[in-house]
């Protein structure tokens, strides 16, 4: 390959991680922008979701890379894997609103943070001990079929996540705009005390913005599964990470912010690795995050500086 | 009538009541509590001593001794967390750095090529001519002290970014931190041998004799280690250094505004913490001898809080005893719990039980007690603070003593003496303008406070009051204008330097330390009149008590200006007080600063009249001593009995100054307060 289709190569992988992070990132931002709470459990709710992912797929009879399907019976089982996963996903963010971050919800300072951390660890630690530490095939029931473009290949795959992330972004920003829970989302993130006030059922802002979030994870979770073809207990930590930086990077709290912050980090490690090597890139990760919040910490479309202490 | 206390102060009772339970069912009831200290440091130390002549088995001496390494991370932690409040979740870098200090100048891994400038060196016995190659062999005992410096220079290069981050915000770039140095450390093989870990790292000697791989000797390191580490983490603690981080954990704008230098006392908190971390850095990999990335990743960072969350955030004792029990956990009771459950899986031919590995699901367990010690035990097993006696019926309806008579003030003469008298008023503010974003909150306001006076700022809410009292006291910095302070120029001086110069303030929305007790609240106010540093803390020389015993001394005097409102409760945590005696406990926190000049935001906001008329008197008699005063006030009665003069703001504008009197029949104030048309009716 030419340097030019290496580097147009990597901006498709690029684009196809970044649509990942967004996803992701987008779960960090709804709750920073309510509960100013960086919530770690998010990290392994994508891990709990890829392992949903891949059972929702079997209980199909989809296994490995063996069975492929075309046309309606690809779409329905995609469609089918993405619903179970992100209903599943977003049920498990209830729960764990619900059982371990609300007591915590009157407790200052970084208390609740610190119990997210504890979830994390659970979620971490029950795959772990029940699916094992060896990776998993993820099923991949998609055709291979691909484009030549400028001398870099355009995956199917690649085509559907774009699309399926596309069309989740565009909903949850017809979500928080255009309709009443979405109104009362946002009036909640500006005061919720005023807004508890104005009659608005706070709790249940709180209660979909987990919901909302965990299910977004849930589908970054699936992409995923279909773009690396195997999932395992470890991968919500760098992930994770990587979104959480995406989220700052956009702006914590900003939904736009988060989707565009995805994009750039999707970018930043497909490109960075190819322009230094593979085994920095969580360095450049880091470095990203450490900086913005240094020196912007209000990061591209964020509102002012946290105040939160 | 019943005493607006007493309601607040019965869960209190309530909350000692285990307390005296468990030292009933303890022997100890038959101990007097003077020796009760003594008595359980020496058990604790002999049992220290004793335990591998008792134990005898080499593992579990091992196992002990890795468990003292993690308690005195723990220790190290707390400094930083539990002390300043600053969340760090990126400590395993420290340790990181200590191991691989320790790991470059004692072991095969760096062999510079022999030149005369080494020297100098082997003479020093630093390092050995081997071949045509040099050797590191410096002593582990000067790595120690040296691998403590190094992580407290990277405490400080990693602190510094952080210092205007507040939070969870400052725990992610830690947990940055954390996470590019054992990157760095994998991708940097020449140093560090990568991913493959250190090679042949030499074992402590003493006096000629190798430690080998024999655990006993390095338990007993451990022990020195950890008992050093305690020392240290008490006498800080219960020093200047220690209420200035506490002062810092409870409210970050209220330490700066009581003379606190945050940068400095942060930056120190993160090299202490990071010191404690490379010492423990060295003795861990002195221990394996060798040392691998994975040893310092993220787990690490989070085993060490589950530790001191266990143990109890702040709690010295706590997190030494939080990281012993869940380290021993981890290598002796799951092993055996184990081992019972795969025999009783024998007994009963249950297949899986006889499979289980209990120690594979350590991490679980530390999810599972970090979240459950969050929801239900936040305090941990030894909680930092112990619940002090409620005060009994009587004492709280005692007759309270107005504390306006002069015999309470006698010994706070001097308070308010300037230390040349001039001309000129003590404080001159000119010009001042403050803009946030396109509201001008004031507008070239002029102020001027003639030494020994009390002037009064009035104004409707929103006039700009408390944000003229921010700007002197350098809280906002104002877009123009200039302060004088004693014959001296304060624009733009941080809030710690202003307090310094002698100007204390009280806020509106009260800021104490609220976790902190009233006498340490206090003590927090004379800090920039105390020269303690860590150095000092540590050491405890006769001038440093001497010190401490004084300012005590001095603070109890000052709480004594309210009569016996605040003098039974010294001991009591500021948050369960009355709202009115966290008002007074403010003042006297100011007061404890010796401030020339005194700021008091609406002192008496909250209180029924019989109060604000006693809190009238005793502003009247501190300012009879000689104090300065200017005061934001809504209760005009209290301004006519006070004031000497009266400035009115209005949307940020001076619009009158004069005598009370004067400004009460100012047509442009009356127009402020009451509206354009009663005033021209």
């Amino acid at each position: 390959m030419t340097t030019g289709a290496l580097y147009l190569q990597q901006i498709i992988n690029g684009l196809s991680l970044g649509a990942m992070y967004a996803l992701l990132a987008l779960g960090f931002t709804l709750v920073y922008g309510i509960l100013e709470l960086i919530n770690f459990a998010h990290f392994n709710v994508f891990m709990v979701s890829s392992f949903i992912a891949m059972w929702a797929l079997e209980l199909l009879g989809l296994s490995g890379q063996g069975v492929v399907l075309t046309g309606f019976a690809l779409v329905g089982a995609l469609a089918f894997a993405f619903v179970v996963t992100m209903v599943v996903a977003g049920c498990l963010g209830v729960a764990i609103e619900r059982l371990a971050l609300r007591p915590m919800r009157a407790v200052r300072g970084t208390a609740a943070m610190i119990t997210t951390i504890g979830v994390s660890y659970i979620l971490f630690n029950a795959i772990l001990l029940t699916v094992g530490a060896e990776s998993k095939n993820f099923p991949n029931p998609m055709p291979s079929v691909s484009w030549e473009i400028g001398g870099a290949t355009l995956r199917l795959r690649e085509v559907l996540i774009w699309c399926v992330a596309l069309v989740l972004m565009a909903g949850l920003h017809l979500f928080v705009n255009r309709t009443r829970l979405g109104k009362a989302m946002r009036a909640t993130a500006q005061d919720a005390e005023a807004a508890r006030m104005m009659g608005i059922d706070v709790d249940r802002v709180i209660i979909t913005a987990f919901f909302l979030g965990s299910a977004l994870a849930g589908a970054a979770a699936l992409i995923f599964g279909l773009y690396y073809n195997y999932t395992s207990f470890i991968i919500g930590y760098s992930a994770g990470l990587r979104a959480f930086t995406a989220a700052v990077l956009g702006g914590i709290g900003s939904v736009t912010g988060a989707m565009i912050g995805g994009v750039i980090i999707g970018l930043v490690e497909a490109l960075g690795g190819q322009v230094f090597a593979v085994r920095w890139t969580d360095v450049i990760i880091f470095s990203i995050l450490v900086l913005v919040l240094v020196f912007a910490p209000t990061g591209l479309l964020g509102r002012a500086a946290p105040t939160k202490s | 009538m019943p005493n607006p206390e007493t309601a607040e102060d019965q869960p209190r009772q309530m909350m000692g009541a285990p307390y005296t339970w468990m030292l009933r069912a303890s022997p100890l009831q038959w101990v007097r509590p003077y020796w009760h200290k003594p008595l359980g440091l020496t058990t604790i130390t002999a049992g220290a001593l004793l335990f591998p002549i008792i134990s005898r088995n080499d593992a579990n001496i091992d196992s002990a001794a890795n468990a003292l390494a993690f308690a005195a991370l723990a220790l190290g932690l707390n400094i930083v967390v539990g002390f300043a409040g600053l969340l760090d979740l990126g400590y395993a870098a420290f340790f990181a750095i200590g191991a691989y200090t320790y790991g470059a100048f004692a072991s095969f891994q760096i062999e510079p090529a022999w030149s005369p400038f080494w020297q100098p060196f082997e003479w020093l016995g630093l390092v050995a001519h081997m071949g045509d190659v040099v050797h590191f062999t410096v002593s582990f005992w000067l790595m120690l002290p040296f691998s403590a410096a190094v992580a407290a220079l990277f405490g400080v290069l990693f602190g510094a970014p952080t210092l205007r981050l507040k939070g969870d915000y400052l725990a992610i770039v830690t947990l940055g931190f954390g996470e590019i140095v054992p990157i760095v450390a994998r991708n940097t093989p020449s140093v560090t041998n990568g991913a493959m870990g250190l090679n042949g790292v030499a074992a402590p000697q003493l006096f000629g004799w190798s430690f080998g791989v024999n655990a006993t000797p390095y338990y007993y390191v451990g022990v020195a280690l950890v008992a050093l580490l305690i020392f240290c983490s008490t006498r800080l603690k219960s020093s200047r250094v220690g209420r200035a981080w506490m002062a810092i954990r409870e409210d970050e704008i209220a330490a700066a505004a009581m003379g606190i230098n945050r940068v400095k006392f942060k930056l120190l908190a993160f090299a202490m913490g990071a010191a404690f971390a490379g010492a423990t850095g060295t003795y861990f990999v002195a221990k394996l001898q060798t040392a691998t990335p994975e040893m310092f990743m993220f787990p690490v960072s989070v085993m060490i809080l589950v530790m001191i969350v266990f143990g109890g955030i702040g709690s010295v004792w706590g997190v030494v005893l939080g990281a012993l029990i869940l380290q021993i956990l981890q290598s002796w009771f799951l092993e055996d719990l184990s081992q019972w459950l795969h025999v009783l899986g024998r007994l009963v031919h249950v297949d899986w039980l006889q499979r289980v590995e209990l120690s594979s699901s350590i991490e679980m367990i530390f999810g599972v007690i970090l979240v459950t010690m969050m929801l239900y035990r936040r305090q941990g097993l030894i909680p930092a603070t112990r619940p002090v006696q409620a005060l009994s019926m009587t004492e709280q309806t005692a007759h309270v003593g107005s504390g306006g008579s002069s015999h309470n003030f006698d010994r706070l003469r001097g308070l308010g003496t300037l230390d040349r008298e001039a001309d000129e008023p003590l404080l001159a503010v000119a010009d001042m303008t403050v803009r946030f974003g396109g509201l001008v909150a004031l507008r070239s306001v002029e102020l001027t406070v003639p030494s020994h006076s009390v002037v009064a700022v009035i104004g409707p809410n929103g006039s700009g009051k408390s944000t003229l009292f921010n700007a002197v006291t350098g809280l906002v910095t104002p877009d123009a204008g200039q302060v004088r302070f004693a014959g001296e120029s304060i624009t733009r001086l941080p809030p710690h330097r202003v307090l310094d110069r002698g100007m204390a303030r009280t806020f509106q929305n009260l800021r104490l330390f609220p976790g902190l007790t009233v006498l340490e609240n206090v003590m927090i106010g004379r800090h920039a009149r105390l020269s303690t540093g860590a150095f000092g803390a540590l050491l405890r020389l006769p001038g440093t008590k001497r010190e401490e015993e004084a300012a005590r001394e001095h603070c109890l005097e000052i709480l004594s200006v309210f009569g016996n409102r605040l003098l039974p409760r010294v001991d009591h945590v500021v948050s369960s007080l009355s709202y009115a005696n966290r008002r007074r406990v403010e003042i006297a926190r100011a007061l404890a600063s010796s401030p020339k000049l005194l700021l008091l935001d609406e002192p008496t906001a909250g209180m029924n009249p019989a109060e604000t008329q006693e809190l009238a008197d005793q502003i009247k008699g501190l300012n009879q001593l000689g104090l300065t005063i200017v005061l934001i006030e809504h209760k005009l009665d209290v301004v006519v009995r006070l004031a000497s003069k009266v400035i009115v703001l209005d949307h940020g504008e001076k619009i009158a100054e004069g005598t009370p009197d004067a400004v009460r029949r100012d047509e442009e104030v009356m127009r402020a307060y009451l509206g354009r048309s009663v005033a021209v009716a």
